[in-house]
Parts: C-alpha cells; structure tokens; sequence
C-alpha cells in the first residue's frame, strides 16, 4: 500500500530524511516513534506530498507521489490525515469541518454528505456536537472531529502526526479509543506518537526513527522486549520511565 | 515615450525642483511636528474623565477623520478671510495638515498607551513606583516604541498630503509639476519628475520604518 | 449678513446635493471596481509565483509613495500626450479605483498571510484544489480579518476623491469652491461641504470600529 524506496528528504542543507526503506500492507498499523527532530513527522508528510521529496521513490496506491507529474489531489482525498494542532476550520461547525472536503472533492450533493458526516461524528461519539463550532469544543473532542473529518472521504488510509502531542492528559484516551477502533475495523494507519501502550496494543509493527534514519522496524512484542539498536534502547529508557 | 521625453527641460529647472523639495520637506516638517503637539493635547483630553474635556475633543477627532482634507483646506482658506483672520497662504498650509494630521496622531498615540499590557502597570504599581515614574520608566518608553512605526506612516501621508497646498498656490513639489506645465506644455515632464522626487522620500521614510520595526520587535512579541 | 448669506446657501442646496451624487457615483464606482482589482491582486501577491507578484509590488510602491493629486494630474494631463483623450469623470474613477485597488491588495494579501498555515495544509491534505483552498478555508477567515481595514479604505476613498476636483469633476468639494466666488463666506461655504462628508463618513467610521470590535472578539474565542 506504502513503499518507501531510497527516500531522501533535504530542508535546505539539513538532511532530514536519509534513504527510508519501508513498506505497509494493507490493513496494518505501523506506529513511529523517536526524538523530536529525528524526521518522523517528515516521513509521514512526505506520503501525501505535504513535503516533497528529493530522491528516491515513493508509491502509495499505486501512484508515484515521487513524480511531480502525479496529480495529487485525488490521491489526497484518499489519504485521511490527523494533525497536532486539529487544523479545524474555525468558520465552520463540526459537521461543515467533515462534509467540506466530501462535497467539494467527492461532488456528493450534500444531504448525502451531511448523512455520511452525522454518521461518521456519531462513530468518534460526537453525535451531540454537530452544531458546535470548534472553538466551543475541548481539545479531545476536536481531535475527534478532526478524525472524522479524515474518515468522511472513506479514506484507504490513515495518517496521524502526533494526534495527542497537544491534548491535556485526561483527554489523550478518547482520542486514542477512537484510534483502536479503526485500526480494529482494518483501516491501513500510520501513527506518529510517543503514547507506547497504544503501541504495544494496537500496532503492528513499531519503528524507531533518529537522525532521519529508520533505525529499527518490529513487531511490538520484540520490538519492546529485545529491542537491538544502542540508540532504541536509550530512547525506550528514556520515554518509558515517565 | 523616451524619445520624446525632455531631460534638457528637466535639468534646466532642476533649481526650481531642488527649492520646491526643500518647501515640501519644510511644509510637511512643520506640519508633522505641529500635529504631534496638537495630538499629545488631543489625546491627553480625550482620554480625560471630565466631559467637558473629553468631549471636545473627540468631536475635533471624528470630524477631522470624516472629511477630506482639501474640504478642510479651503474651509480654512477662505474661511478665515471672511472671519477677518488674515493669513498668508502658507500658514493656512501649515494649519490645515497640522489639525488634519494633528486628529491621526491622537488615536496613534490613544492606541499606543492602550496597548501596554494592563500587567506592565500592575506590575510597576507593586514595585512601588509612583504614577510619573511609572509614565517615563514603563508607559512612555513601550509607547513610543509601538507608535513609532505607525507615527513614521503617518509622515509618510503628509508629505503626499501636502501636494494638496499646492491648489492654493503654494510653492512645493506638485506646483513645480504644474510650472513646467503651464510654462513648457510639459505635463509628462513635470510632474513624472515632481513623482520622482515624492517616491525618494517616500523610500526613505519607508526604509526607516522598517528599521523601526526590526529595532522594536520586541516590544510587539512581549 | 449672515441671514443673506445663509439664505443664498440654502438656495444653492440642491447644486451641492447635485455635487453630494457626483462624490458617491466617483467614489461607489471605484469602490467596486478596486475591490475587485485590488481582491485579485493581494491573492497573486500572497501566492508563490514571482513576477507578478514582483511588478503588483513595485506598482503598489509607486502609487503609495506618490500623491493621488500628481497621479491624477499625470493621468489627465498626459494621456493626451498619447492621443488617448479621456474625460474628467472617467480619468477620476480609473485614477482612484487604481489608488483603492493598491491599498486593498495590501489589506487583502495581509488577511490571507493572517490565517495559520495549517489552515491550507488541512485543505490540501483533504484534496481540495487550489481555487477551493482558498474559497472555502482562507478567505472565509481571511475577511474577518479583512473587513474592518477594509470599511476603513472605503472611507478614505471617499475623502480621497475631494482630490477629483482639481481635474474639474464637479464633487461636493468643487461646488463648494464654485460658490465660494459668489458667496464669500468660506466658514459657511466648506462648513457645508464638511458636513455632506460628515454625513457619509462618519457612520462608515463608526461601521468600521464596530466590526473591528465583533470581529476581533469573536475570532479570538
């Protein structure tokens, strides 16, 4: 579904990507994590162009995302994307925030869309909150919207960026609930995240990134246990701790 | 458009040019520091408690910003002849763009002290300083470097609204434009040059806002 | 002698009414012709592409930096030069929709800069192309930001176009220049022409200070 072949990523004369090679399966949940800085955020903008690359080849879906002749915006609308800070439309309602791109992008007359966004809002469990605009919501629950807005295109796949980097501690879990239920549905996901519980429960495989490189890829349950790299184990000590 | 265009012309009144830039500079100086004067007074009343005060003066404030000034400029023009007030022309300029700007320069400097953080004051309060230390050491200082840059753009509009003395016949840059024109039949020669000479003021006045900007950042990200 | 005076304004009242609709149909038409321009010109200015951006930047220089009196001057007197005769009216309008379509493009291309930029990843990220970016995320958020700047420019505009009268448009400010020879009470004359201004602008002032208010609280919410 994803294929990182040799992808190399430079901001200016800072190396940020150097040579990924990675590959997802459909269906599967990788998780990444490593220090601030290491490039993992990169990585995962990189597979919607969100950050073009360099060097190397990219295929997602079957397009070359690598190739700047691809049009991206229909690939795009296959690909949900969950940012840090929400990104929400602050114009807009929750329900607006999910239909727009549905309508716009998809052309489905909108009281479809609208029965598709009530339905998608009630799934993250915000059926309540159609109405709201997000600056009424709190920070989880506008992560939830967020999601859904992602999930509204009936995206292949899943991209999250640290979707509980900015949230206060009692509402990382309703986000991260949501979080599991997809990845139980087998929807393909790719989640940037230090929260390790969700990684040992719900992923697939775990990677650790560092300087750019993909140090280490594995199952959770090795991944965890016998972790091999030096730095792995460091950055393992360190997050786990807390 | 070159070939035709005269530099002979150009250079030959050159003089008149130079004394005319030297009477826009002298004008728009004058005007600029009158209305700094007139807008400290303004906003000084304005933000007074007494109504007797305060309401005067915002009728000088809101009436100066919903007319132009060239009504303004003849209102004074042939206003004050006909109260029997004699003036020559150039005071009438120097009075229209000083009340005129004089208005602006109130709600900058209104906007500048209202816009130090309530915080900044408290804090002073509880370290004890008493309400003129307060003024010079915390207030004025944030002021003036939040007005500047705004007080600079406001220089920048009255050198280019002082074009407009030159419809009561007073020597500056436009009315070398309008000499060339009616003495040579020269419009394009005329006043491309008075622009030119209005764009290098305008450069340099923009160029030191920037500076201002750049040198006071850190009272905006305070 | 004030009685006669006053009594001779009253008379020419509907000479200044007559005045009153030239200064709104100058300034109502450049307003919309500027904002149109000017709307189109901030979007390119705002956006990547180099040399339009460049040139609409060095035009807006120019304009700024120089009076609206020498421009129009320029703009009457020398087209001619050019066998392109233009009439008062018309050489007003396009001098002033050019003067207002500058200063919008200013107020434009800041609104648009003043929405984060997550905005626009999160409309690219869900496949809307560039038109729909910016019709349905930026600029909806943008005009917030834009509108009370934007009241404010619409009354400059109208103050600015006093400045029409020197080329012989007959505006309020000319009428009132027109009686003055005959009536040589300039107190009376202009304190007249000063209150029609007075008349238009000031509730527009009024109109902009409350939407920068509205405006201002509820985006911060």
């Amino acid at each position: 579904m994803i294929e990182f072949r040799d992808v190399h990523k430079w901001f200016g004369d800072l190396h940020v990507l150097k040579g990924i090679r990675l590959h997802v399966d459909p269906g599967e949940v990788l998780v990444v994590c490593g220090p601030s800085g290491s490039g993992k955020s990169t990585l995962i903008r990189t597979i919607n162009r969100l950050e073009p690359i360099q060097k190397g080849e990219l295929i997602v879906d079957g397009m070359k995302v690598h190739d700047p002749r691809t049009p991206m915006t229909k690939l795009r609308a296959e690909i949900g994307f969950v940012f840090q800070q929400f990104n929400l439309y602050p114009h807009m309602t929750a329900l607006e925030n999910v239909t727009l791109a549905p309508i716009k992008v998809r052309r489905i007359p909108r009281r479809e869309a609208e029965e598709l966004g009530k339905e998608v809002l009630a799934k993250v469990g915000l059926a309540d909150k159609l109405h709201q605009y997000p600056a009424q919501l709190s920070g989880g629950q506008q992560q939830r919207v967020a999601i859904a807005r992602g999930l509204c295109m009936r995206p292949k796949i899943m991209l999250f960026d640290e979707p509980t980097s900015a949230l206060d501690p009692e509402m990382i879990n309703e986000v991260l609930e949501v979080m599991r239920a997809l990845a139980h549905e087998g929807m393909t996901m790719i989640v940037v995240t230090h929260e390790m519980g969700f990684a040992r429960e719900v992923a697939h495989r775990v990677a650790f990134m560092d300087y750019g490189e993909l140090i280490e890829i594995a199952p959770p349950e090795e991944f965890f246990a016998r972790p091999r790299s030096e730095r792995t184990r460091h950055f393992l000590s360190k997050i786990l701790t807390h | 458009m070159l070939e035709t265009f005269n530099f002979r012309v150009i250079l030959e009144y050159l003089p008149l040019y130079g004394s005319c830039l030297l009477a826009t500079l002298w004008l728009s100086g004058a005007g600029l520091a009158g209305s700094l004067a007139v807008g400290c007074a303004a906003c000084a009343l304005r933000t007074s408690r007494f109504r007797l005060l305060s309401l005067p003066a915002a009728a000088y404030i809101e009436s100066i910003r919903s007319t132009p000034l060239l009504a303004q400029l003849y209102f004074l023009y042939f206003g004050l002849p006909s109260l029997g007030v004699p003036v020559t022309e150039t005071t009438v300029g120097i009075l229209a763009l000083t009340l005129n700007s004089g208005a602006y320069m109130a709600e900058i400097i209104r906007g500048g002290i209202q816009s130090i953080a309530p915080g900044q004051i408290e804090a002073a309060i509880s370290s004890g300083l008493s309400y003129l230390q307060r003024m010079r050491a915390i207030v004025l200082p944030q002021a003036i470097g939040i007005t500047l840059p705004p007080m600079l753009g406001q220089a920048i509009v009255l050198v280019k609204d002082s074009a407009l003395l030159s419809l009561i016949s007073l020597m500056e840059l436009t009315r070398a434009g309008q000499i060339l024109t009616s003495e040579r039949f020269m419009p394009a020669e005329g006043f491309l040059t008075s622009a030119v000479f209005y764009l290098l003021i305008y450069y340099a006045l923009k160029t030191l806002t920037v500076w201002s900007r750049k040198r006071l950042i850190y009272l905006h990200t305070g | 002698m004030w009685g006669v005076y006053l009594e001779q304004l009253l008379q020419s009242l509907p000479f200044f009414l007559k005045g009153l609709w030239m200064t709104i149909a100058v300034s109502g038409l450049s307003l919309v012709a500027g904002t149109a321009v000017g709307f189109l010109w901030g979007i390119v200015r705002s956006s990547r592409s180099g040399v339009p951006k460049a040139l609409i930047g060095a035009w807006v220089d120019v304009i700024r930096g120089t009076p609206f009196l020498v421009q129009i001057f320029i703009l009457f007197f020398i087209l001619p030069e050019f066998g392109v005769h233009l009439e008062a009216f018309p050489a007003a309008v396009i001098a002033l929709s050019n003067l207002a379509a500058c200063f919008i493009c200013e107020i434009v291309s800041a609104g648009i800069e003043s929405v984060p930029h997550g905005q626009r990843e999160a409309a690219v990220a869900s496949g809307l192309n560039g038109y729909q970016q910016l019709r349905h995320v930026i600029l909806p958020q943008a005009l917030r930001v834009m509108l009370p700047p934007l009241v404010g420019q619409y009354v400059l505009l109208i103050k600015d176009s006093s400045v029409v009268s020197a080329i012989g448009v007959v505006d309020v400010t000319r009428v009132g220049w027109l009686t003055v020879q005959r009536i040589p009470q300039g107190i009376l004359v202009f304190g007249l022409v000063g209150l029609l201004y007075f008349a238009i602008c000031y509730p527009l002032i009024q109109l902009s200070n409350s939407l920068e208010k509205r405006l201002g609280r509820s985006s911060r919410r």
